[in-house]
């Protein structure tokens, strides 16, 4: 096993440890760790109510998009595919987003069922319109950043005919936060990202062999519409549920795979945790800056996690310039 | 135990494109067979319909009296591997694991690594003279080194009919003689069934034992190396005027292109006209 695989664990421990501990009100480690094992005190409230679950969910879900975006960048052969470039999110945000303001009476619990109905309908698009006797990863890219577009102007339209709170409240978390993050918002994550990380977990043997591209792939014997259809069901899931957690958080989904990579290597036994553990570690570090760089104002971590992704993207394609 | 793999009445299109006209085909099971002819003849086209890459319009493939439509994908991949063209491994790739995954069709989903794997990938390693760079990735290997990478997954498959699409470009005359020797060597020793699209008309003479010979998406001629590469058939399959002397070592036929023939490709004659030859 690589020995970066601990390491990161090690790195998201201590990042968790720091999650809880800073803030507007500054709680040593001790003090931390004594109310994560149920001691009494005044700061007991503070971590285990509200850094806490915050702290969770924003590791879950960056781990989702870690993970989200090894499986994409895999079945579609291009290292620029990631569910928030290609639209998935996208699809999820805007059918979340007709959810919180058309619909607002609706239970909040009707919110991941939406967004994953979006990831789904986004990568269902993108297939249908992309095919064509098979399809290439370029021309699906060119598709995919078309229906991110449109999704988006879509999620704006209905956004201008929505009652000014509920479309507030959209807004603030189309850009992707973790401010509601809340203890009762946790089952349904785990609810949805269980079963998926399953699949995606029996898949990486698929995964090893399909990243060498469809001839070779069918040539060894594998099914290789059927694996891919099925992880990108996986990987809706997946982006459904953290998008309806944490609204739209930018470039993890592109950066964690391609930094494990660089890490683990291309095994997908390594490389899919190695992804999810450095989403988690992106997403809790972003976060982390997103509370404090501005205090008391706070950032979404997703203004955060673009403007870092930004400058990564750009070099990843100025690396990829002669290709 | 190699078996019978055969296509009858193969039709084959892409798109709109009829690329292969009921095409029947016999691959003589325990021999190396080559398939030569001029570039769109559809030589690549026919071994992808062999190995189920490639659904015919038309007409089925048959392996041991079943048609391969019928055939799981993978019980199929364990009796016929092919290496296709210019397959790329993603950056950073060794080739270990590039080898590792033509055991692919041997392995169920939970089936953990086993005896038998590790064998027969050693065994690939092996033959192609890569057991010293298996830790090496794929790209920082030279063309030929690379190219043998690929072919010692495909034999890690243990499938006993190989078929290979050009398994000798980009290789330099040292590794070429070597791939097509490791051919030789899985026909002779190990009673393989191999079937290669190759490019050289003198070291296909040379190493295989029955050549077919397309032009157009038909078969012009089949046979014994010696009864296929004749001037005739050469002049009508590639419209190249062809020597053909005899190898005194082997008694195969050695091809030497003269010039294009007069009228029939104007560019080509006009390139070789230097080489004009008195045989016209």
């Amino acid at each position: 096993m690589s020995p970066w695989i601990p390491a990161l664990c090690t790195g998201l421990g201590v990042l968790f440890l720091a999650a809880l501990a800073l803030g507007d009100q500054t709680i040593p480690p001790l003090d931390v760790i004594g109310a994560l094992i149920g001691e009494e005190g005044p700061t007991g409230i503070i971590v285990t109510q509200l850094r806490l679950p915050r702290a969770i969910i924003g590791a879950i879900v960056g781990a989702a998009l870690g993970l989200a975006g090894a499986v994409c960048q895999t079945i579609m052969r291009n290292p620029l595919a990631d569910p928030g470039i290609i639209g998935i999110n996208a699809g999820a945000a805007l059918a979340a987003t007709l959810v919180i303001v058309e619909i607002g009476s609706l239970p909040e619990s009707i919110l991941p069922v939406a967004s994953f109905t979006g990831a789904l309908a986004a990568t269902v698009g993108i297939f249908a319109l992309s095919w064509r006797n098979g399809t290439t990863s370029l021309r699906l890219i060119l598709v995919g950043i078309g229906i991110s577009a449109f999704a988006g102007a879509c999620a704006s339209f209905i956004s201008t005919f929505g009652e000014v709170a509920a479309v507030q409240r959209a807004m603030v978390w189309l850009a992707g936060s973790l401010r509601d993050s809340r203890w009762d918002r946790l089952p349904e994550l785990i609810g949805w990202m269980l079963p998926a990380c399953l699949l995606i977990a029996f898949g990486a043997r698929e995964l090893d062999l399909i990243v060498l591209g469809d001839d070779v792939a069918r040539g060894r014997g594998q099914p290789v519409n059927l694996v891919r259809i099925a992880l990108l069901f996986g990987t809706a899931m997946i982006c459904g549920a953290a998008v309806a957690a944490a609204g739209l958080i930018a470039f993890v989904g592109l950066a964690a795979p391609h930094i494990a990579r660089g890490l683990v290597g291309q095994r997908h036994a390594a490389l899919l945790p190695a992804s999810a553990l450095t989403g988690a570690l992106l997403v809790l570090a972003a976060d982390l800056i997103a509370r404090r760089a501005l205090a008391p104002v706070q950032l979404p971590v997703g203004i955060v996690t673009a403007m870092l992704g930004a400058p990564f993207f750009g070099v990843l394609l100025w690396r990829r310039r002669n290709d | 135990m190699t078996e019978n793999l055969a296509a009858r009445n193969l039709t084959l299109d892409y798109g709109r494109t009829t690329v292969v006209d009921a095409l029947d085909l016999d691959i003589h099971p325990g021999r190396f067979t080559a398939l030569l002819g001029p570039n769109g003849c559809g030589k690549s086209t026919i071994l992808r319909a062999l190995a189920g890459l490639l659904r015919p319009a038309d007409g089925e493939v048959i392996l041991d009296g079943r048609s391969i439509a019928q055939t799981g994908t993978k019980a199929l991949a364990r009796r016929v591997g092919i290496l296709a063209q210019a397959a790329t491994a993603p950056d950073g790739l060794t080739v270990e694991d590039l080898v590792r995954q033509g055991r692919y069709p041997h392995r169920s989903i939970f089936q953990p690594w086993q005896e038998d794997d590790r064998r027969a990938v050693e065994n690939a390693l092996a033959r192609t003279a890569l057991t010293d760079l298996r830790d090496r990735p794929i790209d920082r290997l030279s063309g030929g080194q690379r190219q043998r990478a690929w072919i010692a997954m495909t034999l890690a498959q243990e499938s006993s009919i190989v078929l290979l699409d050009e398994p000798t470009t980009y290789l330099d005359l040292g590794h070429q003689v070597e791939v097509l020797s490791l051919m030789r060597q899985l026909v002779d020793r190990s009673g393989a069934t191999i079937v290669a699209v190759l490019h050289d008309l003198v070291q296909a003479a040379r190493h295989a034992d029955r050549i077919v010979l397309l032009a157009g998406g038909r078969i012009m001629a089949q046979g014994e190396p010696k009864d296929v590469l004749t001037p005739d058939n050469l002049r009508a399959a590639f419209g190249v005027e062809i020597v053909v002397l005899t190898d005194p070592d082997t008694g195969a036929p050695i091809c030497l292109p003269r010039s294009a023939r007069p009228g029939d490709a104007p560019l080509q004659q006009e390139c070789g006209a230097s080489l004009d030859s008195t045989n016209i």
